[in-house]
């Protein structure tokens, strides 16, 4: 920053005596802007009864497979669903569920998204990007993260703020992936009256170990956390259906440790991966894989109606 | 921000924005009472940190569009080139030089000591070994303590997996220091679990925790542990179970 003055500096004033005798008004509106982005998330959010988000310390254990499942899950029972994925840099529920391609309507009154499989709304970054294009800001983000991360919160601001999602019984955030003091609990304590987060792991004492932290980094965010789901907690044969171990964690020891509850184990299952991979999500209910999905799902229903439970059966 | 006329001892007034070259905004500014003028010009860094809150200096003339700022500054070419502001950026922070990934992974700490390991092929071993998850495995075990543990309490804490057994170890010592023990024991173990919060439980309270769903145990145990607190209740029993429903049934 450079400046210039027209008139003479007078440098043995006390700035702190004059500053006292001043009131500050927010002329250039910068204030006053931030507030009403602020404003408009939470007038967007208002029609979503329960806000989730979707989040685990480590990368490549499965979120956006665990959340797009969960929220096809909450659609097969009924609920009016939206996912929103925010993994800026790798959206991959597009096409996960055969939408790629697809690109969110601007009108005046905010950005319409698609709607998929089941009538479940999805929002993503990947429809602002053609095929093959990796995300690529304007500016000197090539240099510096520091203002990438402020780039990025802010267009996960606009994704929060701009979409019209209408009125939904559950919206599912899908994060990026992210240890300990990083985005991801910051991006779910942006979110209004969160229910609380799913988090997601695998059975790696590797994954595990970072997921705690993630875990306990949300609670001092006052994020609350509903539950952990294991993903690929073994392989199922797409042969004949037998079913062994992955790995030799013990994700029900971190749970039994960080009082959190183990919400379901789902195992590696190349069948219903690859229909994913492919964009033509495998849908029928009786799948034994997607049982699974549904039975966390209903254990997530009742969890962000904790208090009926606790009112009617403590 | 706001800039002070020293002369008159007041803030100056925003008065306009422009834009004097490509990644720069000059920031008009006067003083209300002398007329003094200033102008505040910023580097690209400094515009794109306006520019990333989303906002318009002095107000706007009408509602952002949606997606703004994501539309407004997602590169459209296929080819990322190095663009102006990034050109100034690097000539400002690495002296002319390009900055190379190799070198900001060697500023990382990642870089192995001499006579250590690289780490071979694997992509992660630098954050493996930040984590101290490496071969020895020497996170998972028991670190050193100011405590005495009974062989029996030693034997449960090392059964744990590895990377549970400090976060335990922790949660323990922690409960014995708030008790004055000096020893942990089987006993204190257990009393550190079901105290979770510093709280007991009456066995009667813990009787009718029993009733609700074990995957909504933790979350229950955790509110009624907080309703006992704004009580002042010093541990949970059977009443304040029954204020615990009655606040639950309030929200039905």
């Amino acid at each position: 920053m450079t400046d210039t003055t027209s008139a003479a500096m007078t440098p043995d004033k006390d700035l702190k005596s004059i500053l006292a005798k001043l009131q500050y008004q927010d002329d250039a509106k910068v204030v006053q802007q931030i507030t009403a982005q602020m404003q408009q998330v939470r007038a967007r959010m208002a029609g979503v009864k329960h806000k989730i988000a979707v989040m685990s310390g480590k990368g490549g254990v499965g979120k956006s497979m665990t959340t797009v499942n969960l929220g096809l899950a909450l659609a097969r029972l009924g609920k009016t669903v939206g996912l929103l994925d925010v993994d800026l840099n790798g959206p991959c529920v597009p096409r996960m569920l055969g939408m790629h391609g697809q690109r969110l309507t601007i009108t005046p009154d905010g950005a319409l998204p698609p709607v998929g499989p089941l009538g479940v709304k999805v929002a993503s970054m990947d429809f602002f990007l053609d095929d093959t294009s990796p995300v690529r800001w304007k500016g000197p983000m090539d240099l510096s993260p520091v203002w990438l991360g402020l780039m990025e919160m802010n267009v996960i601001r606009e994704f929060l703020g701009d979409v019209v999602w209408g009125e939904l019984d559950y919206l599912l955030t899908d994060l990026p992936p992210g240890a300990a003091a990083d985005k991801p609990p910051v991006i779910a304590g942006f979110i209004p009256d969160l229910a609380g987060a799913v988090v997601v792991t695998t059975p790696s004492e590797v994954a595990s170990d970072v997921v705690q932290k993630s875990i306990t980094y949300a609670r001092d965010m006052g994020i609350t956390v509903l539950g952990v789901v294991e993903n690929m907690s073994e392989y199922r044969c797409p042969s004949c259906g037998a079913e062994g171990e992955l790995f030799e964690g013990d994700t029900q020891a971190m749970c039994d440790a960080l009082d959190v509850p183990l919400l379901g184990r789902i195992p590696f299952d190349r069948t219903l991966a690859k229909t994913f991979d492919k964009g033509t999500p495998l849908l029928d209910e009786n799948y034994p894989t997607l049982r699974r999905y549904r039975q966390i799902a209903e254990r997530i229903m009742t969890l962000v109606q904790y208090r009926k439970v606790l009112a009617e059966q403590l | 921000m706001k800039f002070v006329c020293l002369n008159c001892e007041t803030y100056m007034n925003f008065q306009k924005v422009e834009q004097p070259a490509e990644g720069s905004l000059g920031v008009f500014f006067g003083c209300p009472s002398c007329g003094a003028k200033f102008s505040m010009v910023t580097n690209p860094g400094e515009t794109q940190m306006v520019s990333s809150l989303g906002v318009k200096l002095g107000g706007r003339p009408a509602a952002a569009e949606p997606f703004e700022m994501t539309r407004g500054t997602l590169k459209e070419e296929a080819k990322a080139g190095m663009g102006q502001m990034a050109a100034y950026l690097n000539e400002k922070i690495g002296g002319g030089q390009p900055v190379k990934p190799a070198e900001t992974a060697a500023v990382a700490g990642a870089a192995p000591k001499e006579g250590e390991k690289s780490g071979g092929s694997c992509p992660f071993a630098a954050v493996v070994a930040q984590m101290g998850l490496g071969s020895t495995g020497k996170s998972g075990e028991a670190g050193q303590s100011e405590f005495t543990w009974t062989p029996d309490a030693k034997e449960r804490l090392e059964r744990l997996p590895s990377f549970v057994k400090p976060m335990v170890q922790a949660s323990v010592e922690s409960y014995a220091r708030r008790q004055g023990f000096t020893s942990i024991t089987l006993q204190v173990m257990d009393d550190a679990k079901s105290e979770p919060n510093g709280i007991a439980w009456t066995p009667e309270a813990e009787q009718r925790l029993e009733n609700i769903p074990d995957f909504i145990r933790p979350m229950a145990r955790r509110e009624v542990e907080r309703i006992a607190k704004e009580r002042g209740a010093a541990s949970v029993t059977a009443h304040i179970m029954d204020e615990a429903k009655d606040k639950f049934l309030k929200f039905m």
